[in-house]
């Protein structure tokens, strides 16, 4: 029992300067607020506080002394907390905890608490030794941060979730529209077909399968357009090749030879119906004119990329034909024109035998 | 030319459905019903017995493709059933029992190869034509004509 009591030597340090523990003044005299309790008393009082603890709590020495540390405690401090603390203190560890502590005068502080076995050379722990810290700035600035994190967490949540609502809209939208589109290019076609059926002049009924074949050709660009999962873009070496195929499928004309040299090409997809316009124009004349009267012959497709710009050339191996006939068909017109639409140049060479068309355009700018 | 079908049509847009008309007549073969809605559909004569059906997924009365795609196998167990429709993505894996799909906007060649394609498959299968690419088929069709 003897060096339990030492501690009241230190006590008397305070009135007696110069006796005892140079250490123990260190205590007595630190801004950290310390206690020291004792496990071997009943419910383990605290047997020494120092000045700062004092202050920190607001309670005096005679308060504090023989009291277990809970009268800290209040209503609002985290039970789990404290339960941390009593089974370090059961387990004999130390324990590093933010409490929430009440002062005499009932005002909260949050409490840094750190609490270690004071061992004997024998490993018996004689005393607990506990410092505090008024951390109350620190953790309501970290619950500051915490609400406002939450705030802008939610915030963002809804933000997202709107977006969400409106991108849906969106392609719900999109989808609408291109419904409608489909619908009415199907009807425009329907409308050609049920004209041209009634109508007894051949060069009239020639006249409108035309626009029906351009009607036909801006139906498979937009088809490909709402297929593909790319909106902005619009792959032209594709278009060209299912177009090639489908006018000669739909001529009838069995001797007819596909030579088709196409890779992928991409276009920006305002471009797309325009192009489509030149190529339908290009290919069907290519049909009637390079393979009239039944002839039979190779229709070569080359889709790609000369000198960095895009490229299409449609060559056939018929008759050939002065550049200067073309000129009074609408056709040629509509070719003239888009092309300029789209800054693109076309060009007609001699394929000898035959004819080559050559498109030229600027890539998109996305690869 | 194949021998001639008997082809129903089931098509709630009139202008469309005159065009089908036409373009069917145009290939040799016969229209023999042609209806708006499944409510139309099941009041159609006893007698009839098409051997096609071209049907579209929107109908009117709010009746829709797939419910007439149920009452004609029912029905006409034997009768091939073809989706005409712009939502091509709408129809399941398995076409609910239905044998093909032509895509809207459709043009004139790609809905005439599809008409012979498909008579020459109901009359002497399976076609001695490639399938166009204007028309899709289900599996269970490639099946049944292997089958036969």
């Amino acid at each position: 029992m003897k060096q339990r009591d030492d501690w009241h030597l230190t006590d008397a340090l305070d009135y007696e300067h110069g006796r005892g523990d140079p250490f123990a003044a260190a205590v007595r005299a630190t801004r950290m607020p310390m206690v020291i309790t004792d496990p071997h008393q009943d419910d383990n009082p605290i047997v020494f506080c120092n000045v700062a603890f004092q202050e920190l709590t607001g309670y005096d020495r005679e308060e504090i002394i023989g009291k277990n540390c809970r009268f800290l405690q209040g209503p609002e401090t985290d039970p789990a907390s404290v339960a941390l603390v009593r089974t370090a203190i059961e387990q004999g560890h130390d324990i590093d905890v933010d409490l929430l502590n009440y002062r005499k005068d009932g005002s909260i502080f949050w409490n840094a608490l750190y609490l270690s076995p004071v061992r004997d050379a024998a490993g018996a722990i004689r005393f607990f030794f506990a410092s505090q810290l008024n951390v109350t700035e620190r953790v309501e600035a970290q619950q500051i941060i915490n609400q406002q994190k939450a705030l802008v967490e939610r915030e963002v949540e809804r933000r997202t979730a709107d977006l969400r609502d409106a991108l849906e809209a969106k392609t719900i939208l999109l989808h609408e529209v291109d419904h409608r589109v489909k619908n009415n290019l199907t009807m425009i076609g329907s409308l050609l077909r049920l004209q041209a059926r009634s109508i007894d002049d051949p060069a009239i009924v020639a006249k409108l399968d035309n626009m029906l074949e351009r009607v036909d050709a801006l139906a498979v660009v937009h088809r490909q357009l709402y297929q593909s999962e790319d909106i902005a873009t619009f792959d032209i070496g594709l278009f060209a090749e299912s177009l090639a195929r489908d006018v000669i499928g739909s001529s009838g004309r069995v001797d007819i030879k596909l030579a088709l040299r196409t890779r992928s090409l991409m276009v920006d997809s305002a471009h797309a119906s325009a192009l489509g316009l030149i190529l339908n124009e290009i290919l069907t004349n290519a049909i009637k004119h390079g393979f009239a009267d039944g002839r039979s012959g190779t229709l070569a497709l080359f889709t790609g990329e000369e000198r960095g710009q895009g490229t299409i050339r449609i060559c056939d191996d018929g008759p050939g034909m002065p550049a200067t006939r073309r000129t009074k068909s609408i056709g040629a017109a509509l070719i003239t024109r888009l092309v300029r639409q789209v800054q693109a140049q076309v060009k007609w060479s001699d394929n000898a035998p035959g004819t080559c068309v050559t498109i030229t355009f600027p890539k998109s700018e996305t690869p | 030319m194949a021998a001639p079908m008997d082809v129903l049509i089931v098509e709630d847009e009139m202008i469309i459905a005159m065009d089908m008309e036409a373009l069917i007549v145009d290939c040799g073969h016969e229209v023999v019903g042609a209806a708006v809605s499944l409510q139309e559909v099941e009041a159609l004569p006893a007698d009839l017995n098409p051997q096609l059906a071209l049907v579209d997924l929107h109908l009117a009365q709010g009746s829709n493709g797939f419910e007439v795609c149920e009452h004609i196998k029912e029905r006409w167990p034997e009768a091939l059933i073809v989706f005409m429709t712009a939502n091509v993505s709408k129809i399941p894996k398995d076409y609910s029992g239905a044998h093909g799909v032509i895509a809207k906007p459709f043009s004139h060649a790609g809905v005439v190869s599809a008409l012979r394609y498909l008579s020459e498959g109901v009359f002497d299968p399976p076609p001695s034509v490639p399938r166009p690419s204007s028309l899709e088929t289900s599996e269970h069709l490639r099946q049944r004509w292997r089958k036969d």
